[in-house]
């Protein structure tokens, strides 16, 4: 039982009513994730997971994301409810709105949102529900879901949704979905995904709807409030905990062609003052939109401020609109960290350059108090998490889809290491890793390598998550691969003494023994006779390596995480020859 | 005479069925490190009741039903033996990359989960099948033999042999099999394919694992429960509980152990199943509620609830078994669960005080209030009379323990911080249940409530109120529900095949001859149980998905629909419906991929009567106290006997029903009536609506 209740006499809440309450909106955002998780047909969404659920108040306050991708709710779902009454003044029962433009409040074209308004017995509306899904294609130019080299939304390709409706009355309106059909590559999977969206918004809407009949609207409409207020005080007190100070980090994005040939930095001015309960991240100081997809939207500059924040307090808080008023992120226009001006490109907005705002944020707040923040988290798309496409010759179908085989390591933290399967920052560790059988029997494809890169780790006292070395190849046809690997120039940095990890690498390697290497971003063919070879990103360090707990090192290398010489040369750690900690010579090496 | 036998985590449960239309329960603390003394001490009370020596008592016992937390404490304590892991070469990392998945985004304070099996004990295998079942690479043994010369200096007890795509073409796993029985003798070992044949190389592997991990120390404890018992004179055939809701013979049970993770909690649906039917009802909501979890589950249409999924552990942070299972919720919301304030805000759970030292009220040296200490002060339990008689309750610690941890830090009165905590525990059951309800599209307004496990009464009217449920069951052997379940439950064993199949271009003869095979194994099953198994039945099924969706759902089919002309239309129309009545929706332009069928062996091995215990002779007047609900406040209210209840009287709240093992809160507005079979059938009358409502001005 993990209910938080407040005291009811000194703050003015009833708390058990509130936690009661909150646990059944949560208990229907699980409900829409469930039912879209089932049923959904593209990988990227029934295996890896590549989805969230949330729901916000007519005022277009978020209320719950449970379970969902931090990157795709958290400061964005208030905006793309808000695009959609801005759109749509008319709302009607019945309605729902298909929403994927980054200029309106959405991540990147690539994560379709089913939106769903909720009206009461009189025709109020009271809530609006968001079921969001990465589809495995979204009707670009190539075939890819992340165009990181695309110069302009019109080079991306994809077709773009401001809040369209595609519902009216309960039943589809055909011409959205027929121009979906002509546009989306695999246009059957899709809709199967479709499906999923529309069913688990109505999931939602359905739930909702019954929680207002039995409760009364009223009820719940008030509750929404005094939650927010809670949450709010929630955040004061915890913020209260921490340092104030304010600091500057930048962490720097690889760079891409057309881009600066020095990369693109995201750099956070962090203020935390623990007296006022606040802590503000100013984004301001960056350069403007650059012409390649990695721009970030307004909801990804936005909620990758916040996940800093949130990831780095001293005690994990619920993120809702009262918990985010504590929080003051400025982004400034025509900004590529800020508010992007159509037709500005971002493809990619979910991860790269976000995380690198996120891991601005958690070092800067690092660096002002050493008990919270966290070092940087791998970066992520390499090759492993890359699209795939082609004709699968085994049935002659054409196939498309993103494998999540692995991606980004997670950071070191002030009390703990990093998280093995992170993927990047803005998912938090929440995809799903895809199982090597299901992907080589849904694809012309062999895994011939998935296994940890030993000596990858960003070292620290609490270090890093380890690489991943992934080898896989195309089984009896050639096919083609996009991806956009950050993390090779720049691998994530450690923190407060901490060290990098290894850098991201990948390669072709031919049958032959023939290397091709590859860049940051690429588009390209992989033939039969070839394998690729991605080496993803680990997290960065958190602290002084020669301050890890001894015991922790023996444990890494015992377990061919860390080689013996690494455990002397970086953690200064000396070992005897059946892998038990030599307390002499390490006091020794640590000494010295 | 029948026996069932549930060792608990505080309790040893004996259920004795002398077949004469009596029933009895016992219960026995539970010991460590070596539970058989428990056991033994149990059997000794029924020996003792019936006025007869062990030797003779035991002499007299035709069957032996057991189940157990020895395999599950042995995985969480540690104590599973040195394994070893055998993985294709390239894929070492399966146990610990896993299928990834987090929860609580923002809290990076949690660490990563280790292997369950260490990498330092996994060994690459060169070789490599393909998903269509060819050999890409052939198995290289000279590099077998070298890694068994690896396992025996590593001195390893047991070794888990997982390769990607066995369950298509099981050669090269097969031929490591041979080659470890030969070169590495009497070490225990498991072969994925054999075990688990499901696709998704973590899921196999980690069943795997785990279940080579628990032979040797599974083997070793069926052998000392068959000698022991044996030395004081039982003869009767001995069964194993499984995790899935079905019997195995021990021997079976030894050549896989991971049957028995599960096992206690498994059987409690197959009592409520069976209760529920003799209140006329088929689709029944089934509670257990002991010292540390809450554990629910759904009988539906009178089928028991299935999963794929089970975690050992926090999802995503502990081990999946992989294996199919009675889908058994928990939660960590039993009447020991601790109530605390942090930073002004109540917790209750899931941190228990177990049985040692137990609630505060217990005055074992407990000093943090419980949900039990909560239901003491409210004056529910009546405190001279616990547990019969046998243990006297400290009120006055209890209360002084809810005031000092919740009601000061809170601001409340005490009986205000008592009603609290037990609604917060109110809401976390109701969560649980609505996630195998609700979520699953049943209204539990359809569903009996059958309330099993000594902790039970407290709370159940205000949960079946929230849930909207209309009533909810005690039986008579609810304190032992798991044990009863054993007792009324079915040999059961399944049989499973991989076989790929689009109904668009259906194979009919490929199917039935699929179907054949199954049902031939099933009935060599059959054979293996003797003369006793009777009401053979076997369940097919399908396992399917529309294209490209990866999460299958289960079918049920029969024979008669592979045998009509039009076989592909009718599984396309049931697994139609079915997915409607999953997720609410339907493609009903699209064809059917089926991954697996399915065969589900069951028998009986007696009739499945009525498990009761004798009608008390216990005339105990009826007692009133002071009680404290939410809708009266302190109220004097009477406390009535179970044992001594008129079947044709209906008594009504505010009030309790007291038996032995248990009490039953009858909130303001509810009533209760004694069944026919002894149970008492509780009507909560006041739904949610009313209640929340009032609640929530």
């Amino acid at each position: 039982m993990t209910a938080a209740l407040q005291t009811s006499a000194a703050a003015g809440f009833d708390g058990v009513k509130l936690a009661i309450m909150q646990k059944r909106f949560d208990g229907v955002t699980r409900k829409m994730a469930n039912t879209l998780l089932r049923t959904a047909r593209s990988g990227v969404i029934n295996t890896a997971r590549d989805f969230s659920c949330a729901l916000v108040t007519a005022d277009c306050e978020l209320l719950t994301a449970a379970d969902s991708y931090p990157i795709h709710v958290i400061g964005g779902a208030d905006l793309m409810a808000r695009a959609m009454l801005d759109l749509h003044p008319e709302l009607q029962p019945g309605d729902a709105f298909l929403h994927n433009s980054p200029y309106h409040g959405n991540s990147h074209a690539a994560d379709h949102t089913i939106l769903v308004p909720v009206f009461d017995d009189d025709g109020v509306h009271r809530f609006t529900v968001l079921a969001k899904a990465h589809q495995a294609d979204c009707g670009n130019s190539l075939p890819t879901t992340y165009m990181g080299l695309a110069r302009d939304v019109y080079a991306e390709g994809a077709l773009i949704f401001p809040a369209v409706k595609v519902q009216t009355g309960y039943r589809d309106v055909a011409d959205i979905i027929n121009m979906c059909l002509m546009r989306i590559r695999v246009p059957d999977q899709w809709r199967g995904d479709y499906l999923a969206m529309v069913g688990a918004a109505r999931i939602g809407e359905r739930e909702i709807t019954r929680m207002g009949r039995e409760l009364g609207w009223d009820t719940l409409s008030a509750h929404a409030r005094d939650w927010f207020d809670l949450s709010e005080r929630r955040m004061i007190e915890v913020i209260g905990q921490m340092r104030s100070g304010k600091a500057r980090a930048t962490c720097v994005h690889d760079p891409l062609p057309g881009a600066p040939a020095d990369g693109i930095p995201a750099t956070a001015d962090v203020i935390v003052d623990s007296e006022g309960g606040r802590i503000s991240v100013d984004m301001t100081d960056n350069i403007d939109c650059v012409p390649v997809g990695v721009n970030l939207s307004h909801a990804c500059a936005r909620t990758a401020a916040l996940v800093g924040v949130l990831n780095s307090l001293p005690t994990p808080v619920i993120p809702n609109a009262g918990t985010l008023r504590r929080i003051d992120v400025t982004l400034r226009e025509n900004c590529c960290v800020g508010i992007p001006r159509h037709p500005v490109s971002t493809s990619v907005a979910t991860t790269n350059l976000g995380d690198r705002v996120t891991n601005a944020v958690q070092r800067a707040l690092a660096q002002i108090d050493p008990n919270v923040g966290m070092a940087e988290g791998g970066a992520g798309l390499p090759p492993a998490a890359g699209v795939i496409s082609g004709a699968d010759p085994r049935n002659g179908h054409a196939f498309i889809n993103e494998v999540i085989l692995a991606a980004g390591g997670g950071p070191g933290t002030p009390v703990q290491d990093g998280w093995l399967s992170l993927f990047c920052m803005g998912n938090a560790g929440m995809p799903f890793y895809d199982s090597i059988e299901i992907d080589e029997m849904l694809h012309p494809m062999l895994v011939e390598r998935r296994s940890i890169a030993q000596d990858s780790e960003g070292a620290g006292a609490f270090r890093g998550a380890p690489g991943i070395r992934t080898e896989f190849r195309p089984v009896d046809c050639d096919f083609e691969l996009g991806f956009v690997s950050d993390g090779t120039v720049n691998p994530a940095q450690g923190v407060c003494g901490g060290l990098p990890s290894l850098s991201a690498r990948q390669f072709l390697e031919s049958d032959g023994g023939e290397i091709t290497p590859l860049g940051t971003a690429e588009q390209i063919r992989v033939r039969a006779d070839q394998k690729v070879v991605s080496l993803s990103n680990g997290g960065g360090g958190y602290g002084d390596p020669t301050t890890r707990d001894p015991e922790r090192v023996r444990v890494d290398v015992a377990e061919g995480l860390v080689s013996r010489e690494r455990a002397e040369a970086v953690y200064k750690v000396a070992l005897t020859a059946d892998l038990r900690v030599d307390a002499a010579a390490t006091a020794a090496l640590r000494a010295a | 005479m029948r026996l069932s036998i549930d060792v608990g985590g505080t309790f040893t449960d004996l259920v004795v069925d002398r077949l004469s239309g009596a029933a009895e329960v016992f219960k026995a603390p539970t010991t460590y490190p070596d539970p058989i003394d428990g056991i033994l001490s149990a059997v000794a009370l029924a020996a003792n009741a019936q006025g007869i020596t062990t030797e003779a008592f035991l002499g007299g016992v035709e069957v032996l039903f057991h189940s157990t937390t020895r395999a599950i404490n042995a995985v969480i304590t540690g104590q599973a033996a040195r394994t070893a892991l055998l993985a294709t070469e390239g894929h070492p990392d399966i146990l610990l990359i896993r299928e990834g998945g987090r929860t609580d985004p923002f809290n990076y304070r949690i660490g990563y989960p280790a292997p369950y099996i260490p990498r330092a004990l996994t060994f690459e295998i060169p070789g490599r099948i393909l998903a269509d079942g060819g050999e890409r690479r052939t198995l290289d043994e000279a590099a077998v033999l070298r890694v068994i010369e690896r396992l025996k200096e590593e001195k390893v007890e047991a070794v888990a042999v997982s390769l990607l795509w066995s369950i298509v073409n099981p050669a090269h796993e097969l031929r490591v099999g041979e080659l470890l029985a030969e070169h590495l003798p009497g070490v225990p070992f498991t072969l994925a394919h054999q075990l688990n044949p499901t696709v998704r190389e973590y899921r196999r592997t980690s069943s795997c694992a785990i279940d080579a991990s628990l032979k040797p120390i599974m083997s070793a404890y069926l052998r000392a429960l068959k000698q022991r018992l044996g030395a004081h004179g039982m003869a009767g055939q001995i069964f194993a509980v499984t995790s899935q809701g079905g019997l195995v013979d021990v021997e079976e049970l030894a050549e896989r152990p991971i049957l028995a993770l599960n096992s206690g909690p498994s059987m409690a649906p197959v009592a409520g199943r069976y209760f529920a039917a003799l209140q006329g009802a088929t689709t029944a909501i089934v509670t257990d509620a002991g010292g540390t979890t809450y554990d629910v589950s759904l009988v539906r249409d009178g089928a028991l609830p299935r999963t794929r999924e089970t975690w050992l552990g926090p999802i995503y942070q502990g081990h999946l078994t992989g294996f199919p299972s009675v889908d058994v919720k928990s939660v960590g919301a039993g009447g020991g669960s601790i109530a605390s304030v942090e930073g002004g805000l109540l917790r209750v759970g899931p941190e228990s005080a177990r049985s040692d030292p137990g609630p505060v009220c217990y005055g074992r040296g407990g000093t943090r209030p419980t949900v039990t200490d909560a239901a003491v002060v409210l004056g529910y339990i009546d405190p001279d009379f616990f547990l019969g008689g046998r243990m006297g309750l400290a009120v006055a610690a209890a209360r002084a323990a809810i005031e000092r941890d919740v009601a000061i830090p809170l601001g409340l009165g005490v009986e205000e911080a008592a009603l609290a905590i037990i609604d917060l525990a109110t809401e976390s059951m109701v969560h649980a249940i609505e996630d195998i309800t609700v979520k699953q599209g049943v209204d539990p307004e359809d569903a009996v409530m059958i309330g099993g496990g000594g902790a039970a009464g407290i709370n159940a009217v205000l949960i079946a109120r929230r849930l909207g449920c209309r009533s909810i069951l005690f039986p008579d052997v609810g304190a032992a529900l798991s044990a009863a379940g054993a007792m009324m439950s079915e040999l059961t064993s399944e049989f499973s095949q991989v076989v790929f199949m689009r109904t668009g271009a259906f194979d009919a003869a490929a199917a039935n001859a699929i179907i054949a095979g199954l049902k031939e194994r099933a009935e060599a099953f059959f054979a293996s149980a003797g003369g006793r198994a009777r009401e053979r039945r076997v369940d097919l099924a399908i396992e399917g998905r529309y294209p490209s969706q990866v999460w299958e759902i289960d079918v049920p089919i029969d024979e008669a629909m592979l045998a009509a002309e039009d076989a592909a239309s009718r599984l396309v129309a049931a697994f139609h419906a079915r997915h409607q009545e999953l997720f609410g929706f339907r493609d009903d332009g699209d064809e059917v991929e089926i991954m697996g069928w399915r065969a589900l062996a069951r028998c009986r091995l007696a009739d499945e009567s009525a498990i009761r215990l004798p009608s008390g002779v216990d005339s105990a007047p009826t007692r009133s106290r002071t009680m404290t609900f939410r809708e009266t406040g302190p109220i004097e209210a009477p406390a009535y006997r179970l044992e001594a209840l008129d079947p044709s009287v209906t008594v009504k709240g505010p009030a309790v029903v007291e038996s032995n093992f248990t009490t039953v809160v009858l909130a303001p507005g509810s009533e209760a009536r004694k069944t026919a079979e002894g149970g008492l059938c509780v009507q909560p009358l006041v739904q949610s609506v009313t209640r929340l409502r009032e609640f929530a001005a």
